[in-house]
């Protein structure tokens, strides 16, 4: 089923609500999006969904060279959730390029690609790769080790954040998202710093780095000691940190961690995220994120959610209740906040006349349901 | 010359005769499921799997339906998402029976996941992907006596194995060893495929006392010598191929024999995986020359040659 079929036999009746949202000059068919680092290139999905009808898709972490990734074992499986040190495993930025960026194209996906890089110049390599590819946008990793630091992840500090979303900028016209570390003190200083240096928009968050031990072998689990864990297990402190960064920033924040159903996706959305990313989920039902995007719009047609934009934020102090018509309410007044670009303009909003006209319609409906 | 006594084609000739079914998602109804609190068998209605799965494949199972329907109705947005467990587990077909629609599982209890399946009772739904990775190969593509080599809980695969080199009139042998008598579970389902079956333990409170690499030292000693079977007219070929799937000891050392006797190797690995599919890159074994092989999507048989074994 469609997507549009899911939303047009809605037995909440009314119009459909439209998933669809505006970020970083375009138009995604809905705000969620499978993960990087669970969805491969695509390839795996292709038989059980079709790829257009994602909003996005954020493939493999990708080097400028392949990467071979870690020894031994890689993934375990922990309470609600798993820990995994695959190793940023991918066959480098030519590869794709050349192989799996036509047949994406085919498919008719929209594409964000993650790139990943062990110094700064191999970060600007790959994005000067992807310059002109007619990707969506970037989305850089920025929780590998920098090899140039004693191997620090550059995304543990503001400075190192910085430096390479700043090199990055400089390096590609696309828009450039960049992925944070949960492993931080301060996640709203790095937020801000990472802002500062040019990001378009701020993935929120990464795996949280964690462990586990065979006790009947007497060693760890995972060959490479350390994991990041992910999974439902994470929900809470993700949704925590995005509510922390979107209150930092006027970027966009993407939401990400341990969603497993609409509602999930709903509450990282009120929490200011303005799409999510689904990535555990993709290993259990490789549905997943067609799944989750139906149910949020099933949410949405309950609840008398026109647009998605009428969500975002709006568990947030002072920017509503969670009553009906809240969400077009501060969409009429401008207020929402999480969606503007990186120079304060809203991108993505409707024109205040349009979204006014859009508000009497929407409550004209209202009191008809 | 008889048929058999052809030589045996090159391991990555067989390679290209190991079939990869497309993966379909199905929900299941339990229609069987016996066990003696360790080990159990789950017999289960899936005609799509059943339809498109070839001995050496698995599927990976969960113990809730969540691949849920989209509900058009219902008030309540979401089935039952799963959380914990939260993966689904990978379990290599057993038997395969297309004509009944038809599959079976053979499992240890070892953790969560089996212990949470352990309680299914017939009638309920499970959520299956499958089937997954590559077969053994077509034993209609090879000559020669097939091998099949079960340790443990490798030895459930092997009665699909067994039935499918029926079925391809494939003389064959089974070498089936475990620890104990109770972890020879699927010794049984082999033997009713038809194929000879020699049964080994440790202790040996089943079969023969011994370990499967005293039988297969036997027959590979005896491989090009054309012996008659007492009371067939069928002769006895030299050895094909050998298929072991079990711990990763005993593969290294079914590999090393069969690369010492000249003979080709298909070995079934196990690994954590956390998708099946190919997409978590979680399940790598290592390629002998370098980097990785997906166990879920390369494998989980592989040529012999092709990984190195005991990494883990």
């Amino acid at each position: 089923m469609t997507l549009g079929a899911a939303v047009t036999d809605s037995a909440a009746g009314g119009a459909a609500p439209d998933l669809s949202v505006r970020l970083f000059g375009r138009t995604f068919r809905t705000p969620v999006w499978p993960a990087s680092g669970c969805f491969g290139y695509g390839r795996e999905f292709a038989g059980v969904l079709n790829l257009a009808e994602l909003g996005a898709i954020c493939v493999k972490g990708t080097s400028v060279e392949p990467w071979e990734g870690n020894p031994g074992t890689r993934v375990v499986e922990t309470p609600g959730g798993m820990l995994n040190a695959i190793g940023l495993q991918n066959p480098g930025v030519d590869h794709f390029l050349s192989v799996d960026w036509p047949w994406l194209q085919q498919q008719g996906a929209t594409v964000i690609v993650n790139i990943v890089g062990r110094t700064v110049e191999e970060y600007v390599a790959v994005a000067r790769r992807l310059e002109g590819s007619g990707v969506a946008a970037l989305e850089l990793n920025i929780s590998c080790p920098n090899v140039k630091e004693g191997g620090m992840a550059f995304g543990t500090t503001a400075r190192g954040a910085a430096s390479v979303t700043a090199a990055v900028r400089r390096a590609t016209t696309l828009p450039l998202i960049v992925k944070l570390s949960p492993n931080v003190t301060d996640i709203g200083e790095i937020a801000r710093a990472v802002e500062s240096a040019g990001a378009d928009g701020l993935s929120v968050a990464n795996t949280l780095l964690g462990m586990s031990i065979d006790i009947r072998r007497r060693r760890p689990h995972l060959g490479n000691v350390f994991g990041g864990l992910s999974g439902p297990a994470v929900k809470p402190v993700a949704l925590r940190l995005v509510w922390q960064v979107a209150g930092a920033v006027k970027v966009p924040v993407i939401g990400i961690g341990g969603i497993m159903t609409g509602e999930d996706a709903v509450e990282f959305l009120m929490a200011g995220a303005s799409a999510v990313q689904v990535g555990t989920a993709c290993f259990v039902n490789p549905r997943a994120p067609l799944t989750i995007a139906e149910e949020l719009a099933r949410f949405m047609a309950d609840h008398g959610y026109r647009h998605v934009a009428d969500l975002v934020g709006a568990a947030r102090p002072g920017l509503g209740t969670g009553q009906r018509g809240d969400g077009a309410a501060r969409t009429a007044a401008g207020s929402h906040r999480g969606a503007g670009s990186p120079s304060g303009v809203p991108a993505g909003r409707r024109a205040s006349g349009e979204a006014a006209e859009s508000l009497r319609q929407f409550l004209k409906d209202a009191d008809r349901a | 010359m008889t048929p058999w006594d052809a030589p045996a084609p090159p391991t990555h000739v067989l390679r290209q005769a190991q079939a990869r079914a497309e993966w379909v998602t199905e929900q299941a109804r339990v229609l069987a499921h016996e066990g003696d609190g360790e080990v159990f068998k789950l017999t289960l209605a899936a005609p799509e799997i059943a339809g498109r799965a070839t001995a050496g494949q698995f599927v990976q199972i969960h113990p809730v339906p969540v691949v849920r329907p989209v509900p058009v109705v219902s008030p309540v947005p979401h089935g039952a998402p799963a959380i914990d467990p939260l993966l689904r587990r990978p379990l290599s077909l057993c038997e395969i029976r297309p004509e009944a629609g038809e599959i079976s599982l053979i499992y240890r209890v070892v953790g969560r996941g089996t212990r949470v399946l352990a309680a299914l009772q017939p009638g309920a739904l499970v959520d299956l992907l499958g089937p997954l990775g590559h077969s053994f190969p077509d034993p209609a593509a090879g000559r020669g006596r097939l091998v099949l080599v079960g340790g443990g809980l490798g030895i459930p695969p092997m009665a699909a194995a067994a039935r499918w080199a029926v079925q391809a009139g494939r003389p064959a042998v089974a070498i089936l060893g475990a620890r104990t008598a109770r972890y020879l579970a699927g010794a049984r389902e082999v033997t009713a495929s038809g194929v000879e079956v020699v049964t080994l333990t440790d202790d040996g409170s089943a079969g023969e006392r011994g370990v499967v690499t005293d039988v297969l030292d036997r027959l590979l000693n005896a491989t090009g010598t054309t012996e008659k079977r007492a009371g067939t007219t069928e002769k006895w070929a030299s050895i094909g191929e050998v298929w072991a799937c079990g711990p990763e000891p005993m593969l290294a050392a079914v590999k090393e024999r069969c690369a010492a006797a000249g003979v080709p190797c298909f070995v079934s690995v196990e690994r954590f995986m956390a998708c099946g599919f190919g997409a978590c890159l979680g399940c790598t074994v290592p390629r002998a020359g370098g980097g990785y092989l997906k166990t879920c999507q390369d494998g989980p048989v592989f040529p012999a040659e092709e990984v190195v074994l005991g990494g883990l």
